[in-house]
């Protein structure tokens, strides 16, 4: 015989089966308490007294005559049913009734934690909360904070660990602190507990019956006083939930001291090793921990439903519930489009500000950095809404791109700019580490680090490696061979191939920051890049999205698609999206170049996009499962309908298709994702144009993106408290479109008015000024957007995509002169009728035009090949136009909370969707960045 | 000799043998890895004094119907995945006992570590909560409301967070 089998310890749940396999075993179990929370697998079958199976026990308690128990099974079925037989049909029914509790068992009674947790994790969120309200013991297995944790997972919601654990951490070590002062402060005044307030007592006795089990020895030594006041202490069990409420309302005042709330009004259970010991065990059993907090039935307290951030454990612990319950929430408020605007520098400060239009941002929690036309980098906080540093002096011209990653790893800002070079800064104190000379021939204007490799890309068409640390031919990171692609290399890389074979092993490391390779391919001005999984992502003023091999230089994989030159690009190891001078944000399949989802909406370049696909976990062969699937939907229908051999190009089908999966707006197949790019219902993208707008695209109902909402650069600077820089010198737009505007704009005026409190009169007015002319901006932009799009659909039908649009372009940008913009300008100004289309047709016609000729071919080339005309011409106008020209959208980037965006302005902006809501603010910390 | 090599015994708690193939037996973690420690030595009863010999005999029914399954594997990733409660047709029917007997499959399941029946037995469960009102899901469960009606309201109001748009 086994041993183990023989141990009772090695059986899980030994108790449960002997409860339900005999109602008399029940008879056995203490009553003593009549009522128990205690769920835990261990602790035997008491919980099976509750409910109606008392009613059977009295029952059974009519002894049959041993005859009867003497039959076999079979047999006493057939008596039963004869006995049963022989009744009135409402002595049946009573006795139907009666064995209702034996033939519809309570799941949450019978089944361990562990096991109610699995079927569980099987129920959506919304039928969770539906059984917290079926009793009191569903409520505490349904909100436990482990299966709210696989929730928040399962909705493809990132959250940072990270964070977690180091809050939880502070949290116990101020717990720790204030108990060690508790303790001292008690002994210094009298050291004997039995004068403490008898509430208090009672208190502390019903926390050892209802949430940790029956006491253990030394209640005494567990005893802590408490200071809570006796109303409270009245509530016995509610009073450790409400103190939690209580908590959640002390962060409406500071965060920071009303953890310092919880951790003292929990102290008083954290006393004792003993303690300590029975809640670890307590904890390796059973996955809730918050069983504790149920366990009277008074209605005294005012939220004691409602999940509170920490649980309302002894050890300081996250609650998930409450963490999935926030991000929901502020889910909510980026859909109802709530939020609050701030800007950089904070309205007081505006000396901080910088002088010139902003490129380029990048921010992370707590930090952003930007780069501007000003030449310098400026490091932010984003809390104070001030500098943390001077600015960076250095760059001698445009500052153009940059990252920077704040780790003390790492502790490192890299910008580049129109002199041609990047600059190494150290995060923390702003000095300058190393500065690139000459990195390239031309403009800088796009560069992105990894652990290993920095790479840069330019105007001159050339994308470049560089090494961060030192790099020997023998590192994994070194090129692989020399000769394997197109790329040049520097003379001093080795061919490792060649060398392998000829023994030569004489190596010399290279010193970081080294030019590794020279990836040439692009037929113009490389306006973006990523790298990823050692692979290079770049975009180009061509039309081409290109993928390389950071180890050879060879290209992989080329993706077409855009019929104009890019501005942008995101790869997130699946899908690159990428944002054109064409005015669409495209979404590629990276695996197989497909082209699935193109987003039409914006009026002119789309010069900055960010997507967050929120993918759930593991859900890769899903979606690739769900593409053939639309595929074959497709073929069939294009068998049946013969669609495959209509006309349509391929272009003009391209060009309807956001992402849906109708058949008849399919435009690739054999793609490893769905239309639309995949991704949960969460997945969002937002994009910035030189039209002005921030869009926010989501998934609608069929897949396909949507604009969801269209958020105005302009707009958020003056709600943000700031004043715009060119300040509107009067509304000379007609009457109507002011009152319209003043609708349209009500909930942001609203939050302005939140916001600047006692502003003065004048500035109201200034505002509804503002605002109309806004509105004028944008009537002309709508009708620009329909000239144009006119103008566009001719395109298609050419066949020849290429050759025709250049054809196209060349045409229209016969009069291009970036010059001729601000007579255009002018033109709108006084007319407010086409006059915009021609400057807007001018601008992407330049654009193309330099395609054709191979030239360096961006709108970025081109705003800088036209001395900023827009912002220095601005004055000079009258009219609503005027806001035109003055915020176009540079670089935006989102994360669960906000969206922030530079432009034309030398004021950043950002969108807030915590709204001001403390409890979505001090979740949002836990939540993961996107991408 | 083979053949006596290739089925086992196993006592249940009501002190019945059961005489089952090894192969079958062996869906079960926990008679998988007693067997391997018990080495060569088989004839012996295997006692499971968790599980009667009614649990047994529909759980070693499963067994053998999955007999040739693929062995489950251990660290797949399926927590951290989105949960289907698609459950096959052969399972479902199998699982469409009483109450007490689908209960005593899970915890036996769960003891005898047969990761797949109890994935299916708590879809199962979980699949008689989903699209249920509270008050059906009571009546199902046979579960004894202990709510005031007050508390009842609070709880809603406080769950109206999670409303569908």
């Amino acid at each position: 015989m086994a041993d183990p089998l023989n141990d009772p310890a090695a059986f899980t749940a030994p108790s449960y089966l002997q409860a339900i396999r005999s109602a008399s075993t029940m008879s056995a179990n203490k009553f003593d308490e009549g009522y128990s929370e205690d769920t835990r697998s261990q602790t035997g079958s008491d919980m099976i007294m509750r409910g109606g199976e008392g009613a059977i026990e009295v029952d059974l308690q009519y002894g049959l005559p041993e005859w009867v128990m003497g039959m076999t099974e079979s047999e006493r079925s057939e008596f039963a049913y004869a006995i049963l037989r022989s009744l009135r049909t409402s002595s049946i029914a009573g006795i139907v009734d009666k064995l209702n509790p034996l033939l519809h068992l309570d799941p949450v009674m019978h089944l361990p934690p562990e096991i109610t947790f699995q079927i569980f994790s099987y129920l959506t969120p919304e039928t969770l909360l539906r059984s917290s309200i079926l009793s009191q013991s569903w409520r505490i297995r349904v909100t436990d904070s482990s299966l709210w944790k696989v929730m928040f997972r399962l909705e493809g919601w990132n959250s940072n660990f990270g964070v977690v654990r180091t809050f939880e951490e502070r949290e116990r070590q101020k717990r720790i602190e204030l108990r060690d002062r508790e303790r001292k402060r008690r002994v210094r005044a009298t050291t004997d507990t039995d004068t403490d307030k008898p509430s208090s007592k009672k208190r502390v006795r019903e926390r050892q019956l209802f949430g940790d089990g029956p006491p253990e020895n030394g209640i005494h030594n567990k005893l802590e006083p408490l200071t809570l006041n006796s109303a409270q202490d009245t509530t016995s069990g509610w009073g450790e939930q409400h103190s939690v409420v209580e908590a959640d309302d002390g962060l409406a005042t500071k965060p920071d001291d009303s953890m310092e709330g919880i951790a003292y009004e929990d102290t008083p259970s954290i006393a004792s090793p003993t303690l300590e010991g029975s809640r670890r065990r307590k904890r390796s059993s059973d996955p809730g921990d918050d069983e504790s907090s149920f366990t009277s039935t008074s209605t005294s307290t005012s939220h004691p439903f409602r999940p509170s951030l920490f649980l309302p454990t002894d050890e300081p612990k996250i609650n998930w519930q409450y963490l999935y319950k926030q991000k929901r929430r502020l889910e909510e408020n980026w859909d109802n489009g709530r939020f609050v605007n701030f800007q950089l520098p904070h309205p007081k400060h505006a000396e901080q500000s910088h002088t010139e239009c902003v490129y380029t941002i990048q921010y992370s929690g707590k930090y952003l950095v930007s780069g501007s036309r000003d030449k310098t980098v400026r490091v932010w906080d984003l809390d104070t809404q001030q500098l943390v540093l001077p600015p960076l002096v250095g760059h001698h011209a445009s500052v153009l791109c940059l990252q920077f990653d704040e780790r003390p790893e790492q502790d490192l800002i890299v910008s580049g700019g129109s002199d041609c070079s990047f600059i190494l800064w150290k995060f923390s104190t702003g000095r300058m580490i190393k500065r690139v000379e000459k990195a390239h021939q031309e403009s800088v204007l796009n560069l992105k680090f990894d652990d290993t490799y920095l790479v840069t890309c330019s105007k001159d068409k050339t994308i470049k490696v560089w090494n961060r640390k030192e790099l020997w031919p023998t590192d994994d990171a070194y090129p692989s061979s020399t000769k394997k692609s197109k790329a040049r290399f520097p003379s001093y890389i080795i061919d490792m191939q060649h060398q392998v074979e000829n023994q030569h092993l004489h190596f010399k490391p290279l010193p970081p920051n080294s030019l590794i390779m020279t990836i040439e391919g692009h037929a113009a001005a490389v306006n973006a890049i990523q790298i990823l999984n050692g692979q290079i992502v770049s975009a180009s003023g061509d039309r081409n999205v290109r993928v390389w091999d950071v180890r050879t230089g060879s290209c992989i994989r080329t993706f077409s698609g855009h019929t104009k030159g890019i501005a942008c690009v995101q790869f997130d190891g699946r899908r690159i999206v990428s944002g054109s001078s064409d005015e669409t944000v495209r979404i590629f399949d990276h695996a197989t170049a497909a082209e699935i989802a193109c987003l039409h909406g914006h009026s002119s370049l789309v010069r900055t996009v960010q997507a967050q696909f929120a993918d759930l976990p593991g859900n890769e062969e899903d979606m690739e499962a769900e593409a053939k699937a639309v595929d074959q939907n497709f073929f069939a229908e294009a068998q049946r309908h013969g669609f495959l051999n209509q006309k349509s190009s391929r272009e003009s089908r391209r060009s309807r298709n956001a992402g849906s999966r109708d058949p008849s707006s399919i435009l690739a197949f054999g793609a490893k994702l769905p239309p639309g790019g995949g991704g949960s219902r969460w997945a969002r993208i937002v994009s910035g144009s030189y039209d002005e707008t921030v869009i926010i695209w989501k998934k609608g109902a069929d897949g396909s993106w949507e604009k969801a909402k269209v958020l105005y650069q302009s707009e958020a600077v003056r709600a943000a408290g700031g004043r715009p820089r060119r300040p509107v010198a009067h509304a000379n737009g007609p009457p109507t479109a002011g009152n319209q505007a003043q609708n349209q704009t009500q909930q942001q005026n609203q939050t302005q008015q939140q916001n600047q409190g006692g502003q003065v009169q004048p500035w109201q007015a200034f505002a509804i000024q503002a605002a109309a002319s806004v509105q004028a901006a944008q009537t002309l932009a709508q009708q620009a957007q329909a000239l144009h799009t006119a103008s566009q659909a001719f395109q298609p039908n050419t066949g020849s995509a290429t050759a025709a649009t250049a054809a196209a372009a060349a045409a229209t940008s016969s009069n291009a002169a970036a010059s001729s913009s601000q007579t255009a300008a002018q033109a709108q100004a006084s007319t407010a009728t086409p006059a915009p289309q021609q400057n807007a047709a001018a601008a992407t016609g330049g654009n193309n035009n330099n395609n054709a000729t191979a030239a360096a071919a961006t709108a970025h080339h081109h705003h800088h090949a036209a001395p900023h005309h827009h912002h220095h011409a601005a004055p000079n106008h009258a009219g609503g136009a005027n806001a035109q020209g003055t915020s176009r959208v540079f670089k935006l980037q989102f994360d669960a909370r906000r969206i922030v965006c530079c432009s034309q302005d030398p004021t950043i902006v950002g969108w807030d969707f915590a709204n001001n809501d403390k409890d979505i603010m001090m979740a949002s910390q836990f939540f993961g960045n996107s991408v | 000799m083979a053949e006596e090599a290739k089925t086992v015994t196993l006592q249940t708690s009501d002190n019945q043998n059961i005489k089952v193939d090894r192969e079958v037996a062996e869906r079960s973690i926990l008679i998988k890895n007693l067997l391997e420690d018990l080495g060569g030595e088989s004839g012996e009863e295997i006692p499971i004094p968790n599980v009667n010999e009614a649990v047994m005999k529909k759980v070693l029914e499963w067994c053998e119907h999955h007999r040739k399954d693929p062995p489950a594997s251990q660290d797949d990733d399926s927590d951290s995945r989105k949960k289907s409660t698609d459950i096959d047709e052969w399972d479902q029917k199998f699982m469409q006992v009483d109450q007490e007997m689908l209960f005593e499959i899970i915890l036996a399941a769960n003891y005898l570590d047969i990761k797949a029946l109890l994935d299916v037995g708590c879809k199962t469960v979980a699949n008689m909560i989903k699209g249920k009102s509270p008050d059906e899901i009571r009546k199902t469960f046979n579960i004894q409301n202990d709510f005031t009606p007050e508390e009842e309201d609070q709880i809603r109001r406080e769950n109206e967070w999670a409303e569908d748009r």
